[in-house]
């Protein structure tokens, strides 16, 4: 018996550390490295940390409540009405309100918005549209509608970024920006209790804190997973989150419809997704990834001369400028495009014009993030300042019409699929990525935390 | 221009010219000594360009060497061939080119395609053409770059040791301005190499001698060139060419501002010219000589050339004194003065000439001596023709009737009477046309001084007019008198008588010239300061011949005349300070035009 007692709580003894790191602890560190400003659009991963959105999407992709707690349309989806979720404060303890809301939507979106109007009706938020916006919930989850204090409640405009997210700002420094837990977050408290985040740094650099213990989270971009994975980082990636993707003008020298085709036709994809993006992309020249419609195969990726040639026929093009929003292998993939076309008689020179002057091609990386297919390409056309196509109604049919009628236009040229991906420390535990690949880092903690 | 002028002006252009001839000289002298001091420093910049063009040949070449050995690239090029994914190394180019401190560096896989480019990264999978040059020493390369330009650069290709296939580095350093720095340069040399780019879209490196000159693309050392768009003919003609080429160039309107530049083409293996190095040696210590020498020159001929008058105004003077004098006594001599002289001084040709001259106005005025006094025997033997002629006409009917009269005696008392009655008077008659034919030589001889008094030729003429007009003299019926007389007033300083007799002898004479009646004109008119007088005729008019004898003395175109009327005309004018003269022509009539001083007012 006493034998029997002694096993057994030798077997508790050992198994009390096991059930400990199953189970997170509340507090400590978390540091984290980024080669951008986490604060700022459109990868910042601080801003879903401070800031909430009225809805939000959940790593299956359903629309969830966040700010709003419930919502309804009404008027063919012209009309729709979001409640506040009640006793949420900001992080300076001023009240969200319908007011200060519809304030901060205003600030965030001040022209060019999904809605026509927004208004404050009690604790509703009442948007009004002269389309109908079928897609509204969806939308106002994404990162550009998040709902940051314009005027704090003695009048004066917040000197730091204000939320009502699970981290609030402690010190704004310019490379190194402190967050603090929100002890009284509608969500509840995060796990840890500060996060520190070092921004400006090298990937390179990342990693090699990464290695030494001096940062728990480190970015991983898509080119560069091959690499983390032999230096044998844990890297944790997501599903396609982001697309690779080739603006085209419809002004300037590419006005002429043909020329824009020649272009898309021109593109070597595979050499961009095997030896650039190291095997990490998707070849697409659809706007919805495989996984979301179905249906993407369905448009030709392979790169066709002839077609070009066709397109182009004896139509003299002026000298085209190429910019990129991004650097490393963004440069490098907007240089082989730049060399794919001259291939073809086009005349590419990589960089912003001279003049000011807007570029006739962009490379530029557009993110797939949202719910419902239809929804994403709507968020995704808005992002790249595209019109929106009519979606009769939810079939693929009707989507692949739609996004049919989008790239007939030639004006977007999707490229590649791409995932986000992190490398983490052997303290942080229990991270996921969102559905657009940022990490939530309010719901890891540390297996050192005290 | 005087003689001394002439003189003056041939001294000063002989100095000048002397001065010009040395100038000249020593400038073409100083310039082609400048030109072989340039030859030479430019030859020795050729020479050490050269070594260290070769020098750097072989530091890529074994850099892409040493590249190609190294155990990292033999692993990477067994990785490679082992799992045929060349996509890994997309960007270790780019870290061994920094390593092996080279501005190019390819990795071409089996198949001869860029597997990772350093200067241009998304070049991979293109085919690279200097995979023939595997093994070879150095050679010239433009490569394209992405930005749509290209560089010049030394290239060295080489295989990776190990790999099979092989697997082969294009490796290179650019050959820019860098390679100018490390050349030993002159002071006032200059160097500067020319490199065009490529055409964007192409890669054909020829396309370099087609394409337009641009001044941007000729850098220095230091970076830009001045005057680099005057290198453009230079340039063009060593691409043209392939050869070194030389001249002079002009940077500016400033002669200072030239160089002696000569342009050296720079040639692949296959002997196109990819760039061009040039040399340029200043010009201007050349031109500053010049400057100087020229206003050296400048002040000596000025110098010179006042020198030369001062010296020319005495050498003038003493040569062209006597010529002068020579010239001075000759106008004299033309204005009647035969006793002129001039001074007889030295032995040379002037001396000759003066003393020729002497010699000459003495025998002109020996001849003169002569002439007159044989026109003077002349005179005296054509008075005593006219007179023995005119004397011999009486004395025939004197002789006649005095031998008539002795023949007579022997006649009765009334025949005799009769005869002697004749006779008489045929001798009384004679007698005294002797008597007048003396009188009129007696009055020739004898021309009384013109008493001088204000009168109007309009006076004298009417005077005449009237006397011949009117009954007081013999009127011929069929001559009609004509008169054109000035309205303003003619005065004339005259003796009223003479200048009556001499008009009275001209209108009897219109009227002898027309026996058969005509127009005899009286006019007067002023002619500046002198009275001009006409007395015309409509008669048969004068021969030239006989205009120029016409007051000859003796000279008569009559039957009877004494031809001393016209004459006794001539000298009562000319002692009245006029002239007369006579226009005429056989069949026109004759004018005798008399000029007469006007009187003061």
């Amino acid at each position: 018996m006493l034998r029997r007692f002694a096993i057994s709580l030798a077997l508790s003894l050992l198994a009390r550390p096991v059930a400990a790191r199953t189970r997170p602890h509340y507090g400590g560190a978390l540091r984290v490295e980024t080669e951008g400003d986490p604060l700022q659009r459109p990868n910042g991963i601080a801003r879903r940390l401070v800031f909430d959105g009225l809805t939000t999407i959940d790593a299956a992709g359903t629309v969830r409540p966040a700010l709003a707690a419930e919502w309804a349309s009404a008027d063919a989806d012209h009309r729709w009405q979001f409640r506040l979720r009640p006793g949420v404060h900001f992080h300076d303890g001023t009240l969200l309100t319908s007011t200060n809301a519809v304030a901060a939507l205003n600030v965030a979106c001040p022209s060019s918005c999904p809605w026509s109007a927004v208004h404050a009706l009690g604790a509703w938020l009442v948007f009004t549209g002269d389309a109908p916006m079928p897609n509204l919930p969806v939308l106002l989850a994404g990162d550009e509608f998040l709902l940051a204090l314009t005027v704090t409640a003695d009048g004066r405009i917040p000197s730091v970024y204000i939320g009502t997210g699970p981290f609030q700002v402690a010190s704004p420094a310019k490379d190194l920006l402190q967050l603090t837990a929100n002890e009284n977050c509608w969500q509840g408290r995060p796990f840890v209790d500060t996060l520190e985040m070092r921004a400006h740094r090298a990937i390179h650099d990342q990693w090699l804190d990464l290695s030494v213990g001096r940062t728990d989270l480190a970015e991983v971009p898509a080119e560069m997973m091959r690499p983390a994975q032999q230096q044998r980082l844990t890297v944790i990636a997501s599903p396609p989150a982001e697309l690779l993707a080739l603006q085209e003008s419809e002004t300037g020298a590419l006005a002429n419809p043909l020329l824009r085709a020649a272009i898309a036709a021109a593109v070597d994809r595979s050499a961009l997704s095997n030896v650039i993006f190291q095997k990490q992309g998707e070849v697409t020249a659809a706007l919805l990834p495989q996984q979301l419609t179905g249906y993407a195969f369905l448009f030709p990726t392979d790169r066709d001369l002839n077609k070009t040639h066709e397109l182009r026929g004896g139509l003299t093009v002026p000298s085209l400028t190429l910019s990129v929003e991004g650097d490393g292998a963004m440069q490098l993939a907007a240089q082989r495009i730049a060399l794919n076309l001259r291939e073809t008689g086009f005349n590419v020179q990589v960089g912003a014009p001279a003049n000011g002057r807007p570029s006739d091609l962009t490379l530029r990386i557009l993110p797939l993030a949202g719910g419902s297919p239809a929804a994403v390409l709507e968020a995704l056309l808005r992002s790249a300042g595209q019109p929106q196509p009519a979606i009769a109604d939810a079939s693929p049919a009707s989507l692949y019409k739609a996004e049919r009628e989008a790239l007939d236009r030639h004006t977007l040229v999707p490229l590649l699929d791409l995932p986000r991906a992190y490398a983490t420390g052997p303290r942080l535990r229990d991270l996921h990525l969102d559905a657009g690949g940022a990490p939530d880092l309010a719901d890891a903690s540390l297996e050192d935390a005290p | 221009m005087s003689l001394r002028q002439k003189l003056l002006l041939l001294f000063s252009l002989t100095v000048a010219a002397a001065v010009a001839a040395v100038a000249w000289t020593v400038l073409v002298r100083i310039r082609l000594v400048f030109e072989q001091r340039d030859q030479q420093e430019t030859a020795l910049f050729v020479s050490q360009f050269q070594r260290e063009f070769q020098h750097r040949s072989a530091e890529v070449a074994a850099a892409v060497e040493r590249l190609a050995a190294s155990e990292h690239a033999r692993s990477m090029a067994f990785e490679i061939v082992q799992s045929g994914d060349a996509a890994p190394y997309l960007t270790e180019a780019q870290t061994m080119a920094q390593d092996a401190q080279l501005d190019f560096l390819e990795i071409l896989g089996p198949d001869g395609n860029v597997v990772s480019s350093a200067q241009w990264p998304a070049r991979f999978g293109y085919p690279e053409p200097a995979t023939a040059a595997t093994g070879q020493p150095a050679f010239l390369k433009r490569e394209e770059l992405p930005d749509g330009t290209s560089a010049l650069g030394l290239f060295a290709v080489r295989a990776i040791r190990g790999a099979e296939p092989a697997l082969r580095l294009v490796g290179g350093k650019r050959l820019d301005q860098s390679l100018l720095a490390e050349l030993p340069v002159v002071t006032d040399m200059t160097v500067a190499l020319y490199s065009e780019t490529a055409q964007q879209g192409t890669a054909d490196q020829t396309a370099s001698a087609t394409q337009s000159f641009d001044p941007q693309r000729l850098a220095g050392a230091n970076g830009d060139v001045p005057g680099a768009a005057k290198y453009h003919s230079l340039i063009e003609a060593a691409q043209r060419t392939g050869q070194q080429t030389s001249d002079i160039l002009y940077l500016t309107a400033r002669r200072e501002d030239s160089v002696n530049a000569t342009a050296i083409p720079l040639k692949n293996a296959a002997g196109q010219v990819m760039a061009v190095l040039t040399v340029a040696i200043s010009r201007e210590g050349l031109v500053e000589a010049q400057e100087h020498i020229r206003a050296i020159a400048y002040g000596v001929a000025s110098g010179g050339i006042v020198l030369a008058i001062v010296i020319s105004l005495w050498i003038a003077a003493r040569v062209s004194r006597p010529i002068e004098e020579l010239a001075r006594a000759a106008e004299d001599v033309a204005g009647g003065n035969w006793e002129t002289r001039v001074p007889e001084q030295g032995h040379d040709e002037v001396s000759v000439l003066a003393r020729s001259f002497n010699h000459m106005t003495e025998q002109l005025a020996s001849q003169r001596e002569q002439l007159v006094q044989t026109e003077r025997v002349a005179a005296w033997r054509e008075l005593a023709r006219r007179l023995a002629h005119e004397l011999k006409n009486p004395l025939f009917p004197l002789q006649l009737t005095v031998e008539n009269l002795v023949r007579a005696r022997s006649l009765p008392a009334e025949e005799f009477d009769e005869v002697f009655r004749e006779s008489t008077a045929t001798l009384g008659m004679e007698i005294a046309n002797l008597k007048t034919i003396i009188g009129r030589f007696s009055d020739f001889s004898k021309m009384p001084k013109p008493e001088l008094e204000r009168i109007d030729a309009k006076d004298i003429l009417e005077r005449v007019r009237g006397l011949y007009e009117t009954a007081g003299a013999k009127p011929d019926a069929s001559i009609r008198y004509e008169m054109q007389i000035a309205i303003t007033p003619m005065p004339l300083m005259a003796d009223p008588e003479l200048l009556h007799r001499a008009l009275s002898n001209l209108v009897l004479n219109a009227m002898d010239a027309m026996p058969n009646g005509g127009t005899l004109t009286l006019a007067a008119k002023p002619a500046g300061d002198k009275i001009e007088l006409r007395v015309s005729d409509t008669g048969e008019g004068l021969t030239p011949e006989e205009c120029q004898r016409l007051f000859t003395p003796y000279y008569t175109t009559k039957q009877h005349g004494t031809g001393l009327g016209l004459a006794i005309v001539q000298s009562v004018i000319a002692d009245h300070g006029g002239t007369i003269t006579v226009e005429s022509g056989k069949g026109s009539g004759a004018t005798f035009i008399i000029t007469l001083p006007r009187a003061d007012a």
